[in-house]
């Protein structure tokens, strides 16, 4: 089959829940997803299996003036109390990458600072939980229902709130951790 | 922990200075009695946040930084970079830098077998094996080293192309070593199929179906001895593979004499090409000009490593500095398949099938805490330049 086909089968199974699609390359198709519709997307996909989970990859957009046009997007189509105070403050955004063949699907899951959380896939795809782990740890992400909380990565002495992949984090002289959890901010 | 809630649970840890590996892992197996019955794994211990690291360097250091994260396959990693920063700077590489990367790759590829089956022959016991192969890989690792000067980061790639040409000379020399290995490699088959010693270690153990190795995307020869077929340099040809296809080497067993059996098959694909590449070589340059600052975008840039699927997500803010390098190796993907296939067998077997994937921890590891005084820091750029200075004066 080809990456064209593919695809198109993946659009049709989840056009009806994303919030945009996006073509960026030709063998790439991008998913915007809000939180709640993660899991109906990955059971979607899961059942019609198309491709496999290959990487779970986090993102920090950092606060600017006007907002990334990914942020204008995301408060504009973001539900309910998740919106609430959702200025454009910065957010994480989560990618999920599944690979079928040559075609590259990702889901986009945009999460403001105030509310970093996403479910779990784990009781879909119980490989994601290294995935999860590592998503945790280094981005701050609340994982729902996720079955291991442990570090994957970093030491088990790591302090808390201190997420290396997150922007402001910029080693330990700069950084200042008494207000290290930024989740409150 | 988990031993007080559970009282009749007996865990035993393993790692991470492992019994089986030369590398840092903490796995934990619950057993019952002599089997086991759950699994988890722990890593980091050898965690140097390179993906940290990459944000804050331009594009052409990050060549040099990544293709650090393995010593193994570190040719495959500044590959898979340097295909995604070419093709967000839209660039087209020369065809001979192109048929010169995939040499590279498949010389990368005989070695990194040829040390695997060594490990995984000296935990089964068979250390006479593991003699004959790390031997034999010294011929291809001084075949690196003549074609690029190195015999671990060979640094092949630029951006934009290779900084290494194949003189007749060092084509000669390619063809005499791959000449002397075809028949070791015919035996190495013999050996992984009929010595009873080792196929009493790997015959019907760590047994995978392909439908679980489908699920738990498994990759590279792993997902291979289990009937899968995936392969990025088949499915989704890069650099010169469209013009030099690669013929999938698959096994249906599903257990680790397939696994043995597939990686020593892979090692006559690669004679094959590089006989192909070298025989066919494309005339021109072997490198154009990338810029400094790499336009704004996003791509996603997937290679075939000597493990599997090796995944890069690289996302450019138009400077000269990436905006985030996300790194996924392909034995991230196959530990899921340890954890699983580890359930039901003695612990006796689990350092076989721990080897039978062919883990490599640095892969998977990428920040450097440093405990100085009893504080936890982590040391910056300078800091350990001049560590490192100091400390080889």
């Amino acid at each position: 089959m080809d990456t064209q086909t593919l695809l198109n089968q993946a659009q049709e199974l989840l056009s009806p829940i994303s919030t945009d699609i996006n073509f960026p390359e030709e063998n790439r198709m991008d998913i915007f997803l809000t939180p709640s519709a993660l899991i109906p997307a990955v059971e979607k996909l899961h059942s019609a299996h198309w491709g496999y989970l290959s990487a779970i990859t986090g993102l920090d957009h950092i606060p600017s003036s006007q907002g990334t046009s990914e942020e204008r997007e995301w408060a504009h189509t973001a539900e309910g109390e998740e919106q609430t105070g959702f200025g454009y403050s910065g957010s994480i955004e989560v990618l999920y990458h599944f690979c079928n063949r040559a075609a590259i699907l990702t889901l986009r899951v945009q999460l403001p600072y105030q509310h970093t959380v996403v479910p779990s896939i784990c009781q879909l795809i119980p490989s994601a939980t290294l995935f999860e782990r590592e998503l945790m740890e280094m981005f701050g992400v609340v994982v729902e229902n996720t079955p291991n909380t442990d570090h994957l990565l970093l030491p088990d002495d790591w302090p808390a709130g201190v997420y290396p992949l997150r922007k402001e984090f910029t080693g330990f002289d700069s950084f200042d951790e008494g207000t290290g959890d930024t989740d409150d901010a | 922990m988990t031993l007080n809630e559970h009282p009749e649970k007996f865990i035993v840890p393993i790692g991470p200075q492992h019994p089986a590996l030369k590398e840092p892992g903490h796995f934990e197996f619950t057993v019952d009695g002599e089997i086991v019955t759950d699994a988890s794994v722990r890593l980091g211990f050898v965690h140097r946040g390179i993906e940290k690291g990459t944000e804050n360097r331009n594009w052409n250091q990050n060549l040099y930084l990544l293709e650090r994260i393995c010593g193994i396959c570190s040719h495959v990693h500044a590959l898979a970079y340097a295909l995604g920063v070419e093709k967000l700077a839209k660039v087209a590489v020369p065809p001979r830098a192109q048929a010169i990367r995939i040499l590279v790759a498949e010389l990368e590829r005989l070695h990194s077998h040829m040390l695997w089956l060594g490990v995984a022959a000296h935990e089964a016991g068979f250390d006479t094996l593991f003699m004959y192969t790390w031997r034999d890989r010294e011929i291809v690792m001084d075949l690196l080293e003549s074609l690029c000067g190195n015999r671990v980061n060979y640094s092949a790639n630029v951006l934009g192309g290779v900084k290494v040409d194949v003189t007749d000379k060092i084509r000669d020399s390619i063809l005499k070593g791959i000449e002397y290995l075809e028949p070791r490699t015919k035996m190495y088959l013999d050996l992984v199929t009929t010595e009873r010693t080792l196929i009493g270690r790997t015959r019907g153990i760590g047994f995978m179906t392909r439908e679980t190795a489908e699920e738990l995307g498994t990759v590279g020869p792993t997902a291979r001895a289990s009937g899968l077929d995936r392969d990025v340099r088949i499915e989704a040809p890069y650099a010169a593979y469209p013009d030099f296809p690669v013929q999938i080497v698959m096994e249906e067993k599903g257990d680790l004499e397939a696994r043995f059996v597939v990686r020593v098959k892979e090692l006559f694909e690669s004679y094959r090409l590089i006989r192909e590449v070298l025989d066919k070589l494309p005339e021109g340059e072997i490198s154009i000009r990338v810029p400094r600052r790499i336009p704004e975008g996003e791509t996603i840039s997937r290679v075939e490593a000597p493990r599997g699927e090796l995944f890069y997500y690289i996302k450019s803010n138009g400077t000269e500095f990436p905006e985030r390098v996300k790194v996924r190796t392909p034995s991230i993907n196959n530990f899921a398949s340890v954890i699983a296939t580890a359930v039901g067998h003695t612990l006796a077997d689990i350092p076989m099938i721990l080897s039978g994937i062919d883990p490599c921890f640095s892969c998977n590891d990428r920040m450097v805490s440093i405990r100085k005084d009893g504080e936890l820091f982590t040391p910056d750029w300078e800091e350990i330049r001049k560590y490192g200075i100091t400390y080889y004066a």
